[in-house]
């Protein structure tokens, strides 16, 4: 019988564990970039293009340097390197030279001794140019004779990207239906609560630099670091604080870590550059308007045959991630249904306008949205239940899909099911009506994500993710990593991990992150890698950990390793005995070689790195699939184009629930975020100069306009993902938008194809149905 | 949006010394909650030496309600005003008005004068001085033309869009002025000049979206009040693309009357429309008779007149215009039918 005062192992994953970064942020302690303050600090400040595109003639800094308190100016002058986030692509100057191309694009930059010093110098630069004619737009931008952007990319095409696999003539020729579609979906930009800073310090008697960042991606920041300052890795230290979110526009080096650094080794000294929102907003990297034709072949029973998809993305001025995002707004056709006879052409263009960047569920989210929304419109035309012709294409996991994308755990069954039943589909669907002009209906589409990116775009060689851990004679475990929490909780996830293996409490567990000089190298926070990859690397490290303490237990106990059992604050070596306490046991390992450090290791297995049929099919290569489906209620308002979201039920396989609580939390803030894309933001422009630059006329949904959203966990148990798990933090976003959108069309009959669809959109559409009826009705009495 | 520049703040305690530090000081602007003033001034649209902080005049704070009549201090906050019982129950088309502004955190700091005199508003305005100057500068500014009408020869279409004007123009209301020269009370609707036309030039009496206000140097807001009328009926809605923070695409208050089945005193007025709050003129004629097709038609017939949105925000002047019609439909006929 087992003695009932024996510790158990504490158990620490797939229950609601409270971020452990929590007490800090809420109480308002937590550090971020900005507040990284220091005595001699100089402000940073970027003086900004009011050209959209231009041959630079000159820049003149003569006036701006004579300005009291100015330290150090610099421009493209000082630096002729150029950085980017591919290997591929470095088309972007930290500091434009020979040319500027978008409005906002960095010219100068100004250290002084206060914000008003720098301000003023900013208003004594001339900047001179040779306007040239500007492309806003992707149609103006691929027009015969439209001025290119770079020399190198002819007709304004960053990449165009084709595929055919399987015969699409034979696909639609099967089918018993074949639509069209086009789809419109507006720029949007990530919003993050942080707008960017960077504080960089330069010691010139060490030629060191140090750089603090507000960053998802800290190694490509000292990378990126590196090749622009022309400085051995060896010398630079970037530090990741506390970081306000990133949705992906941090998932690159931006112009403003970089030019903080030029300005203090320039200035001899430390400099904190603190954008402004609009600054934020122009710095971009959001996801780009999107022009989708679509055309899809069913079968009577809702197979579908064949899939043809053209997609455009207007990229902005430089390449950024463009071309990796072009490549996933076709690979992710697959992996979701059992498709075959598809053909893909996608077209990055480049245009005068701030470069977009990866938006969580990048590449995938318009694609989804005009997938999901052509497939609801043709099973109504055939008489089949939403439900029913997502079913009827299900994959059977494990598989490898016609683009060579493994998927060995397929949890969407259970997510239809779930949505299904708790939304009460069957009984309400298509009967909901309402009052007051007030239009009830019930929409639903299913989206799907991947875990990491299986081969990183910095392909090295070394193992996917490393995990470090200490422990030393105090007893607490120190967890080494340097994976970039920006408030999803990866560091939470680490220590659940880690707790998890060694049976310990949580309390016992510290995570140390975000600073070069002390933590393993990280690839970063993107891509949904984190706690697919860094958790499998926390895993081997904890195993690892656990094994030296068993071996030393078993010194300890005088028994043999395989007999020791471990119960966290105990290890015993059988049941009558009463054991060794883990300090006793840390102390016996100690003995060996003092402090005790271990590593654990992951690698993908090269079975998830894509195939080679066409031309960057590695992209959309991941270990494990996420799915998610949802259903969206909504009420519309005929009279005044008022959409209101009543409420969603949303299903994501995560494979593994490590955390439910942030499970919970990041299925809700992707719903929520759809809602933002799908009902009223938008980046607009007027002349290339954005116009919804602010909080105010970009319009992210408040809390107010939140409707309740249930999550339903569907864990399907990966084999590859630690503890089962796969990602939680972007699949649930795309799904939203059609879910949306196919439930407006089940409550006015009338189907939105271009997003944001805002009141004034629904109130044209119910107008101009209502003059066609009207003539209609005219002619037909004639 | 940029750091705040330097300013000096002046803080009065009387109404006299906030005249005179006016007066003193011809270039300050007064302060309320700030929750409009302060954002134009970090992005550089004004660029004040002196602030004129009104929150220490205690005159203005007060808040005089019965089923009589309502009189609000210019200093009154907006959620006070917003979830003062008495307002709620005899003026609530106030109460409402003032709960629909911005978000709660703006109402907490935000006054009804600043409200009053909010600033007009368009997207080629409220912007950085670095987008500003990009795109020229505009009218409103020291540009030369109006990006919103590049013909509008000289006149500017910033749109006013503050919540509470329309209220309290249904309920008849005064205002009170105070400057330099003395104290003054006019008809609220007078208060507004922004009649943007284009065939008369921009005269004191005879504004746009630049001059849309008849204060006249020095002069302030002092306090707003109305007399009720019995069986008045009142109520305010507003459209915004989200339910929080946002101006209106556009505000309706209507205030009515009832004579037995007949619709008695109708008077109705927009917001986030034009470059003034507009009190529909011709509601008279609808009255007499019962709330059906000839109202309604006529309602709208007087709102396609009146009513003329310019492409002053993101979302578009025929929809704002057509959904405030909508909006004023709903509100009669709710009032009307309750």
């Amino acid at each position: 019988m087992r003695e009932t005062n024996l510790p158990l192992p504490a158990r620490n994953i797939g229950s609601h564990v409270p971020m452990i970064d929590g007490p800090e942020k809420v109480s308002g302690r937590a550090k971020y970039t900005a507040d990284v303050l220091g005595v001699g600090q100089l402000a940073g400040h970027i003086y900004r293009s009011p050209y959209a595109h231009g041959e630079i003639v000159d820049v003149d800094i003569s006036e701006a340097l004579k300005i009291p308190g100015v330290i150090a100016i610099v421009s493209g002058a000082d630096c002729d390197k150029t950085f980017g986030v591919l290997p591929i692509a470095h088309s972007e100057h930290p500091l434009a030279r020979n040319k500027v191309r978008y409005r906002g694009e960095p010219v100068a930059a100004v250290a002084a001794i206060d914000d008003a010093a720098a301000r003023e110098a900013l208003r004594r630069i001339k900047f001179t140019v040779k306007e040239l004619p500007a492309s806003y737009t992707t149609k103006d931008a691929l027009a015969a004779g439209a001025a290119l952007l770079h020399d190198k990319k002819p007709g304004n095409i960053e990449r165009d990207v084709l595929f055919e696999l399987g015969s699409t003539a034979q696909g639609f020729a099967d089918a018993d239906l074949v639509r069209e579609g086009t789809y419109n979906c507006a720029e949007v930009c990530q919003n993050q609560m942080e707008m960017h800073a960077a504080v960089a310090e330069y010691d010139a008697v060490r030629d060191r630099m140090t750089v603090h960042a507000s960053t998802q991606v800290p190694y490509y920041v000292h990378l990126m670091l590196s090749q622009i300052l022309d400085m051995d890795m060896s010398r630079i230290r970037v530090i990741k604080p506390h970081v306000g979110g990133g949705f992906g526009c941090r998932t690159e080096t931006l112009n403003i870590e970089l030019i903080a650094a030029l300005l203090a080794r320039k200035a001899n000294a430390t400099v904190r550059m603190v954008t402004t929102r609009e600054e934020t907003f122009i710095t971009h990297r959001g996801r780009p308007e999107t022009d989708i034709r679509l055309k899809i072949g069913l079968r009577k029973d809702g197979r579908i045959t064949a899939v043809k998809c053209d997609c455009d993305q207007r990229g902005g001025a430089h390449s950024g991630y463009g071309v990796v995002t072009i490549l996933y707004s076709g690979s992710m056709l697959y992996a979701i249904y059992d498709l075959h006879n598809v053909k893909y052409t996608g077209r990055r263009v480049l245009t005068n306008t701030p470069p977009c960047g990866a938006f969580r569920g990048h590449g995938t989210v318009d694609i989804r949205f005009g997938f999901e929304s052509l497939l609801d419109q043709m099973a109504a035309e055939l008489g089949l239940d939403p439900f029913a012709v997502r079913r009827a294409n299900l994959l059977t996991a494990p598989t490898f899909t016609d683009n060579d994308f493994m998927v060995n755990s397929y949890g969407l069954p259970e997510c239809l099911d779930w949505v299904e039943r708790e939304s009460g589909w069957k009984t309400r669907k298509g009967k909901a009506t309402g009052g007051n002009g007030a239009r009830k209906g019930l929409g639903m589409a299913c989206s799907h994500y991947i875990s990491g990116a299986s081969k990183p775009v910095n392909w090295t060689g070394e193992p996917h993710a490393t995990v470090k851990i200490k422990l030393d004679f105090d007893g607490s475990i120190v967890v080494l990593s340097g994976a970039a929490d920006i408030g999803q909780g990866s560091t939470t996830i680490l220590a659940q991990t880690v707790a998890e293996v060694l049976g310990l409490d949580l309390s016992r567990v510290r995570v140390v992150t975000g600073d070069s000089e002390v933590v393993p190298k990280d690839n970063g926070s993107y891509s949904s890698r984190v706690t697919f990859m860094v958790g499998n690397a926390a895993l081997d490290a904890a195993r690892n950990l656990k094994s030296l303490l068993v071996n030393a237990a078993a010194r300890k106990l005088e028994a043999r390793p395989e007999d020791i059992e471990c119960l966290g604050e105990v290890y015993r070596a059988g049941a009558q005995d009463k054991g060794a306490t883990f300090e006793e046991v840390v102390t016996e390992g100690l003995k060996d070689s003092g402090t005790i450090t271990v590593t654990g290791n992951y690698s993908t297995i090269p079975e998830s790195h894509g195939g080679k049929k066409y031309r960057g099919s590695a992209i959309g290569g991941t270990m494990g699939y996420s799915y998610s489906a949802q259903v969206v209620e909504v009420s519309v308002d005929e009279e005044t184009g008022v959409v209101t979201v009543d409420k969603v039920w949303v299903a994501h396989d995560c494979g593994k629930a490590l955390n439910r609580l942030t499970v919970e939390g990041q299925v809700q803030g992707s719903v929520w975020m759809g809602m933002g894309q799908a009902m009223s933001e938008e980046a607009a422009y007027h002349d290339g100069l954005m116009l919804t630059a602010n909080m105010l006329d970009y319009r992210v949904p408040t809390i107010q306009d939140s409707p309740p959203i249930e999550v339903g966990i569907v864990e399907s148990i990966d084999p590859h993902g630690p503890f089962g798990a796969k990602e939680a933090g972007e699949g649930s976003l795309a799904a939203f938008l059609p879910a949306l959108t196919n439930a407006i069309a089940d409550a006015i009959g009338i189907r939105f194809n271009d997003l944001p669809v805002t009141p004034d959109r629904v109130f044209e559409a119910i107008e101009k149905r209502r003059r066609a009826i009207e003539k209609s009705t005219k002619n037909g009495g004639e | 949006m940029d750091a705040l520049p330097e300013f000096r703040i002046v803080s009065p305690t009387t109404l006299a010394e906030a005249i005179a530090a006016r007066a003193d000081n011809p270039k300050a602007m007064p302060l309320g909650g700030g929750t409009d003033l302060v954002v134009n001034i970090r992005r550089g649209i004004v660029s004040p030496q002196v602030l004129i902080d009104m929150n220490g005049v205690q005159e203005l704070h007060a808040i005089g309600v019965d089923e009589k009549s309502i009189e609000l201090g210019a200093s009154a906050r907006l959620s006070e005003i917003a979830e003062h019982p008495a307002i709620n129950k005899y003026y609530p088309v106030v109460a409402q008005a003032a709960a629909h502004i911005a978000g709660p955190t703006h109402r907490n700091m935000g006054t009804i004068g600043g409200n009053l005199c909010l600033d007009t508003r368009c997207i080629f305005y409220n912007q950085s001085e670095w987008w500003r100057s990009a795109n020229n500068h505009c009218l409103k500014t020291t540009g030369t033309i109006c990006h919103v009408a590049p013909k509008s020869r000289g006149v500017c279409f910033a749109t006013f869009s503050g919540d509470l004007a329309p209220a309290l123009l249904a309920l008849n209301a005064d205002v009170d002025i105070a400057g330099p020269k003395g104290r003054r009370t006019i008809p609220l609707e007078k208060l507004y000049i922004g009649f943007a036309r284009q065939d008369v030039p921009v005269t004191e009496m005879q504004g746009d979206g630049k001059y849309y206000l008849s204060l006249r140097p020095g002069e302030i807001v002092t306090a707003v009040r109305a007399k009720n009328t019995p069986g008045l009926r009142s109520a305010y809605d507003k459209i915004r693309i989200r339910r929080s923070i946002e101006y209106p695409v556009a505000g309706v208050a209507v205030a009515l009357r009832k004579d037995g089945g007949s619709l008695a005193d109708l008077r109705v007025a927009f917001t986030g429309t034009n470059p003034r709050p507009v009190l529909l003129a011709g509601t008279a004629e609808l009255c007499g008779g019962v709330f059906d097709e000839r109202v309604i038609k006529g309602l709208d017939a007087l709102v396609r007149d009146q009513i003329m949105p310019m492409k002053t925000t993101f979302t578009p002047g025929h929809y704002r215009r057509r959904v405030a019609g909508v909006l004023a439909r709903r509100l009669v006929s709710r009032l009307f039918e309750g």
